[in-house]
């Protein structure tokens, strides 16, 4: 049951991280930023075009992790994707941290708690829609391990 | 008591015997990503997503966090002004030295000991290098290091060198200092002197990277593309014409383990003190010896004399003899010096990738002399070679794209 699970879930995941690197890399090749409601992909070379390969990599693991998904080489793929989804979104995370702290050039030492909460506000890259998504794995592998 | 060889190999049987434990292999979830990572195919995205981590982290800890954040604040803003107006004989030579131009406004272009001095060494260096041996720290530690060489061994041996080449590789974009020192783990002769030459030319050090960040970070990636094709051609080359051997290796790869905190932060402390007590020094030493070559008129004479080489062969502006002066004392000091020379983008571009693969600074020099003057001598004249070639073809290949 949780083999079949676990194959229709990353199934699904997989294809949406491919379908956003994909997106991430034309974004990149257009070299015009792309937004819509409170996603933003960047054109930037660094974020949209390494990024993106990186997203495209993390979904295709996803999809090959899908057959016997439940065999511990299988299951690795599908945490190595996992694994490359929190690399970006946690330096992602961590880029808006270390902006939030300082009160910019002209301003005070700290930033106002306004402007530190601001910096944590809409829009966000595709990886950080993906991150709660791809946390999902350590239940699988929790499992594995009670086995 | 002498034992003969049948006496040893009955003694060793009883000890295994004794201390291992027979059974079957079962594969561990640790395994199986351990081997995701060294396989080419899913081991390159890995790869590349681990330095895309590291590149982020390293430029939003350093450049966002703590120079932009606070540093530019604190020594531009408050430190500058006061020692401009505190410091006595404004106009005098030792004034020049120490604080640099009166007029400056900010440390990067003041030059003076005691204000780009001390702002590049503290406000910009310090955190990088400290961000950067954090992170190369716990890489080592989780045991991803050496998965790492076994992926690229395929590639560094073209080069003549093999997978654990990487290593002083990856320290020498902290700093050459201990890099010149870890190519002691390569066996022979002909793998370290081609590993000391390339990292001496091509390999920014962590304090260069801070700075070209800082000034130039629209560039940085076209530089360091340069930087990574000139250190396999030129590789490719010194392997096919120096003599010598360049043996396989057998590689013990740990498993995947949890960083213990203790490990690493002693690594930090030791490579970070190692840092303040060679290369801090260096960079004030730096600025004055530059200041007096300016004082002396030295620099202008040099300018006025190779600036036909510069601006002929290498298509830079004659001024930029200043910093590639003062790039043998300190390379981030020398990339500090070039954002204050009005030119191209493209002109920039070639003046940072000549400042990177001009003579190594006095420290790597000082480093690669203890490992022998013979080794330093050809490490110089491959230098010298590389710097008008590739210098020269950068040159051309702007000239030849129309945008020089």
């Amino acid at each position: 049951m949780n083999d079949r699970i676990g194959r229709i879930y990353f199934g699904v995941l997989g294809i949406i991280t491919l379908i956003f690197g994909i997106t991430n890399l034309i974004v990149t090749l257009g070299g015009n930023d792309f937004s819509w409601g409170i996603l933003e992909i960047s054109s930037d070379m660094f974020r949209g075009g390494w990024g993106g390969l990186i997203v495209i990599s993390a979904g295709l693991f996803y999809l090959s992790s899908l057959k016997n998904f439940l065999e511990i080489h299988q299951l690795s793929r599908a945490l190595m994707g996992s694994i490359l989804v929190w690399i970006l979104a946690g330096t992602d995370i961590f880029v808006r941290i270390t902006e939030s702290i300082p009160g910019g050039e002209e301003g005070p030492w700290f930033n106002s708690l306004k402007g530190f909460l601001e910096t944590y506000s809409p829009p966000y890259p595709p990886v950080i829609f993906l991150l709660p998504f791809s946390l999902i794995i350590l239940f699988f592998v929790n499992k594995m391990k009670k086995a | 008591m002498t034992l003969t060889a049948d006496e040893r190999w009955d003694l060793i049987e009883k000890i295994s015997n004794k201390v291992v434990t027979f059974g079957k292999f079962k594969h561990t979830l640790k395994d199986a990503l351990g081997e995701l990572t060294v396989k080419p195919l899913s081991g390159i995205p890995i790869a590349i997503a681990v330095l895309y981590g590291f590149w982020s982290v390293f430029c939003s800890f350093a450049g966002t966090l703590f120079t932009d954040g606070f540093f530019v604040k604190l020594f531009d803003g408050h430190f500058l002004p006061w020692i401009q107006s505190v410091f006595p004989g404004e106009g005098g030579w030792f004034y020049y030295i120490f604080v640099g131009d009166p007029a400056a406004d900010n440390c990067f272009e003041a030059f003076g000991v005691l204000t780009s001095g001390f702002f590049v060494a503290i406000g910009v260096v310090l955190p990088a290098i400290f961000i950067f041996y954090l992170m190369m720290a716990l890489l080592e530690d989780v045991g991803y290091m050496p998965r790492l060489a076994v992926l690229i061994d395929t590639i560094f041996h073209k080069i003549g060198l093999h997978g654990y080449a990487i290593v002083p590789s990856i320290l020498a974009l902290g700093c050459n200092v201990p890099a010149v020192t870890a190519t002691r783990i390569l066996e022979t002769k002909k793998q370290r002197f081609i590993m000391m030459t390339l990292l001496a030319i091509f390999i920014p050090c962590g304090a260069q990277l801070g700075i070209m960040q800082e000034v130039i970070p629209e560039s940085v990636g076209i530089v360091l593309l340069y930087l990574i094709f000139g250190y396999f051609l030129f590789g490719f080359i010194l392997n096919k014409i120096t003599p010598g051997k360049s043996p396989e290796i057998l590689i013990d790869v740990p498993p995947y383990q949890k960083p213990l905190w203790n490990n690493i932060a002693r690594k930090l402390r030791m490579r970070l003190e190692g840092f303040l007590k060679v290369a801090v020094p260096f960079v004030l030493f730096g600025c004055a010896i530059v200041n007096i070559l300016y004082l002396t008129g030295t620099i202008d004479w040099l300018a006025k004399t190779v600036a036909p080489l510069l601006t002929g062969w290498f298509g830079v502006p004659g001024e930029t003899v200043g910093p590639l002066i003062a790039a043998f004392l300190r390379k981030d000091l020398a990339v500090a010096q070039l954002s204050a020379i009005e030119m191209s983008k493209y002109q920039m571009i070639t003046s940072v990738v000549l400042v990177s693969i001009y003579f190594p600074c006095v420290a790597t020099f000082v480093m690669l002399l203890k490992e022998g003057w013979k080794n330093l001598l050809g490490s110089l004249a491959v230098l010298v070679a590389v710097i008008f070639l590739y210098g020269g073809l950068i040159n051309l290949i702007w000239t030849l794209l129309g945008v020089q």
